[in-house]
C-alpha cells in the first residue's frame, strides 16, 4: 500500500519534478483543452509530447503500464462507436447484421484518444508533483486554503479508497461472501463493498475534519507557509508560454467554428 | 520550561444532541487548571466524548446540539467562541492515530508546522517552536520521519505535539490510547503526566487504567452526570464505581483489600508490602464474584470442532519485507490462544493466513489435517470466522439484525436456524435492545460488538478475534470474555490478538508471544507471564498484568488471573507455610 502522503508521487529530481506545481497544473489544463479543441490529428502530437516528457523524467514505463487501468473503458468506447455510431454510413466490413463504419471507428478512436491522453497527462502530473507542494503552491497563489485542501483530498482519495476497499473485501469474505467468479457473484459483492466504503469514509471524514479544526485549519483568512515551494524564473516564463498557448488554442477553436 | 497556562471551568453543563430524547450530559460541573490532568471515566454512552467535544469547542460550533450551562476557558465562553479565538488555546486528539494528522506532510517537522501556518505564525518563529515542543515531548528523533510511516503510539505523540506547538494551554484527549499497543499507551501516558506536571491543563477521556491511574483527579461519569470525582485511587474504587456497574482496576481492588488509603492505590510496592505483612490475608476483594458466567451456546449448524496447523509459514510482502518468518503453530480443537506482541510483530498477518485471506510465501496451513491452499476464503469461512479490528470496514446493513444475519445467510443457513443464530449472537454481545437500531447510530465500541455478533452467528469452529477488547468498558470486556470462555467450553477454538494482558491471562489457556514475525514464547499463562520469562516479555514491550506482578513480588507460585485469585493463592500459600511451621 502506498502511503497517502505521497499518493502516486514518484520521488525524483528530473526537470519535470522541479517545475512549480502551478506551472504543471496550468500545462495539464492546456492539454485537456487542446485535446478537445484542436483538430483530432493533433492528438498524435500531444500524445508523443507526453511520452517524450515522461521518458526524459524516466517515467515512461510506469506511465504506459498504468494504461491498463482505463484499457477496458477505452477499448469499449472504440468498439461500441465502430459498430453503433448513429451517423455511420461508410461500411468498412460487416458481420451479419452489425457493421463497422468508418465514421464510427474514427469517432471511437478520437474519443478514446482524448480520454487516454487526459488520463496519461493527469497521471504524469501526479507522478511528479507532491500533494503538499500543490497545496502550498495554490495557497501561495491566493487560492483559499479550504479550496486547496479539497483539491488535495481529491488527489489523495483514490489510494485511500483503494486501501479501504481491500480491507472491506477481506472482512466480507471472512463472513462467507464470495467475491470472485461469475458476473452475478461480482455484482452481488458490490453492496457489501460500497456500503462500508461510503459510511466508513463519512465517519473518517468527520474525525479528520475535527482533527483539522483542532489545528485551526481555515480559522484565519491568511496563513503563513513553513516550506517554500521552489518557483524558479524559468517557471514564470513557462507559465507565460502556456497562457499564450491557451489563448492560441481557444483562438484556433473559435476561428475553426467561424470558418 | 514553562507551558502556556489555561483553566477550563465547566458549570452545570447540559447537552442534548439534535434528534435525541435523552440528555448526553445532564448537569456536569468540573474544573481543570494548570498542572492538572483530569481523567474522565465511565461506561460506554456515559457522556465522556461529549464532554471532551464541548471542552474543545466543537459542540455546538461543529457538531450540532442543544447546550445549556457555562463552559469557559480563562473567562472566554467556549461554546460561543469562534475557531479563530479557540485556535492555539485548546486542542483535541482522538483515538485513531492516522486520522489525527494532516495526511499530506512528508516529515514530522512539516506536520508540526501545519498548525502554526494556520495560526499565521511568522515563518521565522516556526523552527524554534517546533524544536521546543519536540524537546518537551522527547520525540526529537522523529523530526524527519514521515508521519504516516510511524507507529500508532508515535503518531499519537506527534498529534499531541502538533497541538502543543500551537501554544495550547488546554489539551483535550478522547480515548487517545484505545488503539495503541502497551508500549504506545505507556509512552502517551508518560507524556500526558509530564505535560500536566509542567503546567498544561489536560482533560482525558479514557477506559485504560494505565492512563487514568496517572491523572491528578478522575471524574467518573454516569448517564450524563459526574457520579464521583477524586484522586484515581478513590474515584476508581469499588465504593465509587461499583454502584454504576464498573469494576475497580485490579491494583485498586488489591489496595482496598489490603486496607491501604486511596493515595496508594497504584503503588505496587506498597500494595505488595501491605499484603505480605498483614497477618490475615483478606478473604476477598470488595468486588469479588464479578466474573461473568461463560456464554452457553448450543450448536445450531453442523460444524464439528477441528484442528488448525501452521507449518513453517513465511509471508513476504511485495515490498520485500518478511512480516512472518517461519512460524509453526499447532492448535487443537477447544484451545483458546491469545497472540500478543507489539504492533508490527506480524500478528495480524499471521491470523489472516488462518482463513486464507493471505497465502503463504512458503509453508502451509492445514485445517483438520487438510491444506487450505486453493480453497477460496468464503468457503473456509464455514469453519473459520475472523472478526476484524475496525468495525467500519464491514458494517453496511440498516439494522443490527440484518447485519448479524449477513454471515449465516452467505453460508446458506435457512430458517428457522437463521433466526435462532441471529437472536443468540445479538444476545451474547448484550445488544438485545438494539436489534432494529441502525448500527451507525451506535457508538464505535458497540459497533465492534455488532461485528463480533455477525461472526458469532456463523458459528465457526474456529473463531479469530483481532483486538476484541479495544474501546470496551468493563461490562463490554466481561461479555467478550464470556464469549471466549463459552466457545472453548463447547470444544470450539478461539484465537485472539490482544494488547490487554489482563484479558489474555483471564480467558486464554495459551499465550503466544510474537516479535519481529517470529514466535518467541508459547505456553500457558502461568509460564509466559511468570518470573522465568519476564525478560522475553519485556523484550517485546509487554509486561505481565497487575495481579501477576504483585504475585511475583510476593513470591507466590503461578500467575493469578485477577485480584481475587491472587488473594486466594496468598491464603493457600500462608496455610501451607503456617502448617509447615506447626508440625
Amino acid at each position: 500500500m502506498s502511503s497517502t502522503a505521497t499518493g502516486y508521487y514518484r520521488a525524483g529530481a528530473s526537470w519535470l519534478h522541479r517545475r512549480n506545481p502551478t506551472t504543471k497544473l496550468l500545462a495539464l489544463f492546456w492539454i485537456i483543452l487542446a485535446t478537445f479543441l484542436l483538430p483530432p490529428a493533433s492528438l498524435v502530437v500531444i500524445a508523443a509530447a507526453i511520452g517524450a516528457a515522461a521518458a526524459t523524467a524516466s517515467l515512461l514505463r510506469p506511465l504506459l503500464r498504468s494504461l491498463r487501468i482505463p484499457l477496458v473503458l477505452l477499448a469499449s468506447i472504440v468498439v461500441v462507436n465502430a459498430l453503433f455510431f448513429p451517423e455511420g454510413r461508410d461500411v468498412l466490413f460487416a458481420f451479419g447484421p452489425v457493421a463497422v463504419t468508418r465514421e464510427g471507428l474514427t469517432f471511437g478512436l478520437v474519443s478514446a484518444g482524448r480520454i487516454g491522453i487526459i488520463f496519461l497527462a493527469s497521471l504524469l502530473f501526479l507522478f511528479t508533483t507532491l500533494a503538499d507542494d500543490l497545496l502550498e503552491a495554490l495557497v501561495a497563489r491566493g487560492v483559499s486554503s479550504r479550496l486547496a485542501f479539497v483539491v488535495l483530498s481529491a488527489v489523495q482519495m483514490v489510494p485511500r479508497l483503494q486501501a479501504r476497499a481491500y480491507a472491506i473485501l477481506d472482512a466480507q469474505q471472512a463472513r462467507g461472501l464470495p467475491i470472485a467468479g461469475s458476473l452475478r457473484t461480482r455484482v452481488r459483492a458490490l453492496v457489501p463493498l460500497i456500503g462500508p466504503i461510503l459510511l466508513g469514509s463519512l465517519i473518517d471524514v468527520r474525525e479528520r475534519t475535527l482533527a483539522l479544526e483542532a489545528r485551526s485549519f481555515g480559522a484565519r483568512p491568511r496563513r503563513t507557509a513553513y516550506r517554500i515551494v521552489a518557483d524558479p524564473p524559468v517557471d514564470r516564463w513557462l507559465r507565460v508560454g502556456v497562457i499564450v498557448g491557451l489563448v492560441a488554442v481557444v483562438a484556433v477553436a473559435v476561428g475553426g467554428v467561424g470558418r | 520550561m514553562t507551558a502556556d497556562r489555561a483553566t477550563l471551568a465547566v458549570d452545570d453543563l447540559r447537552v442534548r444532541y439534535v434528534g435525541r430524547a435523552e440528555q448526553a450530559l445532564d448537569g456536569v460541573s468540573l474544573v481543570v487548571g494548570p498542572g492538572e490532568m483530569v481523567g474522565v471515566a465511565g461506561r460506554t454512552r456515559a457522556g465522556k466524548s461529549t464532554l471532551a467535544l464541548v471542552a474543545a469547542g466543537f459542540i455546538p460550533r461543529v457538531i450540532r446540539a442543544r447546550l445549556e450551562g457555562r463552559v469557559t476557558l480563562d473567562g472566554l465562553s467556549v461554546p460561543t467562541a469562534t475557531a479563530a479565538q479557540l485556535g492555539g488555546r485548546v486542542g483535541i486528539v482522538f483515538s485513531t492515530p492516522a486520522n489525527q494528522l494532516s495526511t499530506s506532510k512528508l516529515t514530522v517537522r512539516d506536520e508540526l508546522a501545519f498548525g502554526l501556518e494556520n495560526l499565521a505564525i511568522p515563518r521565522s518563529d516556526m523552527d524554534r517552536r517546533i524544536d521546543d515542543v519536540l524537546d518537551r515531548l522527547g520525540i526529537a528523533h522523529l523530526a524527519d520521519r514521515e508521519p504516516l510511516a510511524l507507529s500508532g503510539g508515535e503518531q499519537q505523540r506527534v498529534a499531541i505535539a502538533s497541538i502543543l506547538a500551537m501554544g495550547t494551554g488546554l489539551l483535550v484527549l478522547d480515548e487517545p490510547a484505545a488503539e495503541l499497543d502497551p508500549v504506545g499507551a505507556t509512552a502517551v501516558a508518560d507524556i500526558l503526566a509530564d505535560l500536566s506536571a509542567a503546567g498544561t491543563a489536560t482533560l482525558v477521556a479514557e477506559h485504560l487504567v494505565g492512563i487514568l491511574g496517572r491523572a491528578t483527579r478522575v471524574a467518573v461519569l454516569d448517564r450524563g452526570h459526574v457520579a464521583v470525582e477524586g484522586p484515581p485511587g478513590q474515584a476508581l474504587g469499588s465504593a465509587a464505581i461499583g454502584p454504576i456497574g464498573l469494576h475497580p482496576p485490579t491494583l485498586v481492588a488489591l489496595a482496598e483489600a489490603a486496607g491501604l488509603p486511596a493515595t496508594a492505590a497504584f503503588d505496587e510496592t506498597r500494595i505488595a508490602d501491605a499484603l505480605s505483612s498483614s497477618t490475615n490475608a483478606p478473604p476477598t476483594t470488595p468486588a469479588a464474584g464479578r466474573r461473568q458466567m461463560p456464554l452457553a451456546w448450543e450448536a445450531v449448524r453442523d460444524e464439528p470442532p477441528t484442528t488448525i496447523e501452521v507449518r513453517a509459514l513465511v509471508h513476504r510482502y511485495p515490498t520485500g519485507i518478511d512480516a512472518v518468518r517461519g512460524v509453526t503453530l499447532s492448535i487443537a480443537a477447544g484451545e483458546s490462544i491469545a497472540i500478543v506482541g507489539q504492533n508490527g510483530s506480524g500478528k495480524t498477518t499471521l491470523v489472516k493466513h488462518l482463513n486464507g485471506l493471505l497465502r503463504p510465501s512458503s509453508g502451509d496451513v492445514r485445517l483438520g489435517g487438510r491444506t487450505i491452499a486453493g480453497r477460496p476464503v468464503h468457503e473456509i469461512a464455514r469453519t473459520v470466522g475472523l472478526v476484524f479490528q475496525h468495525p467500519d470496514d464491514q458494517i453496511f446493513n440498516r439494522t443490527v439484525e440484518r447485519e448479524v444475519a449477513f454471515g449465516p445467510r452467505q453460508l446458506g443457513v435457512g430458517q428457522p436456524s437463521l433466526d435462532l443464530l441471529v437472536e443468540r449472537a445479538i444476545a451474547a454481545v448484550g445488544l438485545d435492545g438494539e436489534r432494529i437500531t441502525n448500527p451507525y447510530d451506535l457508538g464505535s465500541s458497540e459497533r465492534k460488538l455488532v461485528t463480533l455478533a455477525s461472526v458469532l452467528a456463523t458459528e465457526p469452529a474456529i473463531m479469530i478475534l483481532d483486538e476484541p477488547t479495544n474501546g470496551q468498558d468493563g461490562p463490554g470486556l466481561d461479555r467478550v470474555g464470556a464469549i471466549v470462555d463459552g466457545w472453548t467450553a463447547a470444544g470450539r477454538t478461539v484465537v485472539a490478538i490482544t494488547h490487554d494482558m489482563e484479558f489474555a491471562a483471564a480467558h486464554f489457556g495459551r499465550i503466544v508471544v510474537m516479535r519481529g514475525g517470529e514466535i518467541v514464547a508459547d505456553g500457558p499463562p502461568d509460564r509466559i507471564l511468570g518470573p522465568d520469562l519476564r525478560d522475553v516479555l519485556t523484550s517485546t514491550g509487554l509486561i505481565a498484568p497487575p495481579a501477576a506482578r504483585i504475585a511475583a513480588r510476593l513470591g507466590l507460585p503461578g500467575v493469578p488471573r485477577d485480584a481475587d485469585e491472587l488473594l486466594a493463592r496468598l491464603r493457600r500459600h500462608r496455610g501451607t507455610r503456617d502448617g509447615a511451621v506447626r508440625t
